[in-house]
């Protein structure tokens, strides 16, 4: 029974990390006022950089160097489109999510010469970190100890970004672009670059939570590996209204059910089903947060073509 | 949208030689590679035939997103709906004995109704419960998805093959290629008329349209903006469900096949957001990436170059047409702001 219970914590915990860094990232992005939807493409080049990285260099750490180059790469052209060009943030976000879709199938194609997935023994992972004192705690110290050092990092990014968007100057100058843009340009700063760093910040956390699928752990690259966890994030973001703790709360809650569908998976429930959890809990999510807000006094921010069309 | 027709040439240029220059750095002959893309896509008549082949799912759902769109639905749900007519198609294919007059347009209308009834889902609860569309289409497609891949893993599943996939749907219901020519092209361009018509010349495209550009304008002009919404979310499904049901009938398996919805709901979103809104345009990127995709084969076969190239080439001319698009609106506008300023001091 407690095998169990821990082996439901560890999964939710394991399943719950890359949606977390997106959603972090995102939070930077939702505050900005920038509806990013490129979070899916980041997540997947970040992934598929992360493998690239590992097997060039034999080294776990500079693949992680590699996905965070790429994806501030992405971010940069993102944010060239939609923050500088001024297209249509929702148009320029698809495009992204299939540049990096094309890109990486290519560049799999290209590179290694195979279709669908990439297991590679060159591929270095992560390690796995046991904690200290914790890792002897009976029970915590089983679920808590023992991750790729990533898992570790998205908790902590969830505590740092609330403070950093709540109790720093950049963060209050940040969510006061999202309020009103024209206002802040007439003080001096400048709206554009704000925007820019916000989306170059979640280019980055959102290729960690790629490197995490790829390099966390199994040690593989497959094809569109990002699986919608872009969209949940995004989803994520919307519906807690960019609330860091409600952010960390939440994807936990989809964690779990993801981690759920995962220790079902032996059971007598097709594989295929247990699989549509964390998507059914998204929409069971949805109806909760739309029957508790008026309707009518939806943000700007939850419908993007209102915005720009 | 404005000049769309200016901005697409540059835009398209511009992207093919980001897409030559991609294959110089990459150290393929770009020369013979295009031009082996149009030989093999372009050339009569088989490959031609090819081409009109991949187009009719692409200009499907291409519709079926420049219609969601249109009229301010964000329905990106095309993925899902296409699975979910293709299926439906699969499963009344198998089991209903009819003749072949009587088969086919029943299993269109199935199609039809089954890709409406999953788009329906999402337009129910954005109706009944305020649930934003953009987030249930986007869920819908996974479960769509986990769906339609335990149907053909499991309960439809043909055992006497290796690989997972259906039982052929009963032979009356088959839409062939006399002489190599797609007849399913045809059912696409009846679609494409049909929904032309619908968009530019009846009172609730009209409506649908006004919508899209500004609810509340329409709302004030005594629209019914919310059964609008629903009747453009029913057809953008119908339109998406009917792209995967005639993969089926006029395919050359006849069964459904896991995984073989490709990418064809993603690039009919692409096909709708370069065409900015259009009906008319929405079948000519249709047809244009229809060319792109089949050739792909071509470039692969003569130089080399792997096929998937052609999924990094759609995206960048998406991204490019939309630039040349915004900055031509923007130069225009500042044009005429300058010349509206002269006046105004002299």
């Amino acid at each position: 029974m407690i095998d169990v219970f821990i082996n439901l914590c560890t999964s939710t915990l394991l399943a719950a990390t890359p949606i977390l860094l997106a959603a972090v990232g995102g939070l930077y992005t939702y505050h900005a006022d920038v509806f990013n939807i490129a979070m899916e493409g980041m997540i997947l080049i970040g992934a598929f950089m992360g493998i690239l990285g590992s097997y060039l260099t034999g080294s776990w750490a500079l693949g992680v160097l590699f996905a965070i180059v790429a994806g501030l790469i992405v971010a940069a052209l993102f944010a060239c489109f939609a923050v500088t060009m001024k297209t249509d943030v929702f148009v320029t976000g698809i495009a992204v999510n299939m540049l990096a879709l094309g890109g990486t199938t290519y560049a799999l194609r290209q590179l290694f010469h195979v279709k669908g997935a990439l297991i590679d023994p060159a591929i270095r992972s992560m390690p796995r970190w046991e904690l200290p004192l914790i890792e002897h705690v009976p029970i915590i110290g089983d679920i808590l100890s023992g991750h790729p050092f990533i898992v570790y990092v998205a908790i902590a990014v969830v505590f740092l970004a609330s403070h950093h968007l709540y109790r720093t100057p950049y963060g209050l100058r940040l969510r006061a672009v999202g309020e009103d843009a024209k206002a802040i340009d007439s003080i001096g700063l400048h709206a554009r670059w704000m925007k820019t760093s916000a989306v170059l910040i979640s280019g980055v956390l959102c290729s960690l939570g790629g490197v995490f699928l790829s390099l966390g752990y199994v040690t593989l690259f497959a094809e569109n590996m990002s699986a919608g966890r872009g969209w949940i994030s995004l989803a994520v973001i919307i519906l807690t209204k960019g609330r860091p703790v409600n952010v960390l709360l939440m994807v936990l809650v989809f964690g779990f059910f993801d981690g759920l569908g995962l220790s079902l998976q032996n059971t007598v429930i097709p594989p295929q089903f247990t699989q549509m959890l964390p998507y059914v809990a998204t929409l069971v999510a949805l109806y909760g947060y739309s029957r508790r807000s008026t309707a009518k006094a939806v943000r700007v921010h939850d419908d993007p073509r209102r915005e720009h069309g | 949208m404005r000049t769309p027709i200016l901005a697409a040439p540059v835009g398209i240029g511009c992207a093919f030689l980001a897409g030559f220059l991609l294959l110089l750095t990459q150290g393929y002959p770009a020369g013979a590679s295009f031009s082996s893309l149009f030989a093999y896509s372009l050339s009569l008549p088989q490959a031609l035939f090819n081409t009109l082949y991949k187009a009719t799912p692409l200009i499907l759902t291409g519709l079926s997103a420049s219609v969601a769109f249109g009229a301010g639905a964000i329905n990106l749900g095309q993925v899902g709906q296409f699975l979910i007519g293709a299926i439906a198609v699969t499963i009344v294919g198998i089991y209903l004995p009819l003749p072949a007059p009587l088969m086919i347009p029943a299993l269109i209308l199935t199609a039809l109704a089954a890709g409406a009834f999953w788009a329906g889902i999402a337009a129910f609860l954005k109706r009944k419960f305020g649930m934003n569309e953009f987030i249930s289409t986007l869920m819908l497609n996974a479960i769509a998805e986990h769906l339609t891949v335990y149907l053909v893993t499991g309960p439809m599943r043909d055992r006497s093959l290796y690989s997972a996939m259906s039982a052929p749907i009963r032979a009356s219901g088959w839409i062939g290629s006399p002489a190599g020519f797609p007849l399913v092209f045809l059912v696409a361009c009846i679609a494409f008329i049909a929904v032309r018509f619908y968009w530019n010349r009846t009172k609730t495209g009209y409506e649908m349209k006004m919508m899209g550009r500004n609810a509340l304008f329409s709302r004030i002009g005594g629209c019914a903006n919310d059964k609008n919404f629903t009747k453009a979310m029913l057809l953008s499904g119908a339109l998406a469900g009917l792209a995967g049901a005639l993969l089926i009938l006029g395919g050359g398996q006849h069964r459904f096949l896991k995984g073989f919805e490709a990418n064809y709901g993603w690039d009919g979103v692409m096909i709708a957001i370069v065409a900015g809104g259009s009906v008319g345009a929405t079948g000519l990127y249709g047809l244009f990436f229809a060319m792109l995709q089949t050739g792909a084969i071509g470039m692969e076969l003569e130089t080399s170059v792997p096929s998937e190239f052609v999924m990094v080439f759609q995206a960048i001319i998406v991204l490019f047409v939309v630039a040349a698009r915004e900055s031509f609106h923007g130069c225009i506008d500042r044009i005429v702001a300058t010349l509206k300023a002269r006046r105004i001091v002299e």
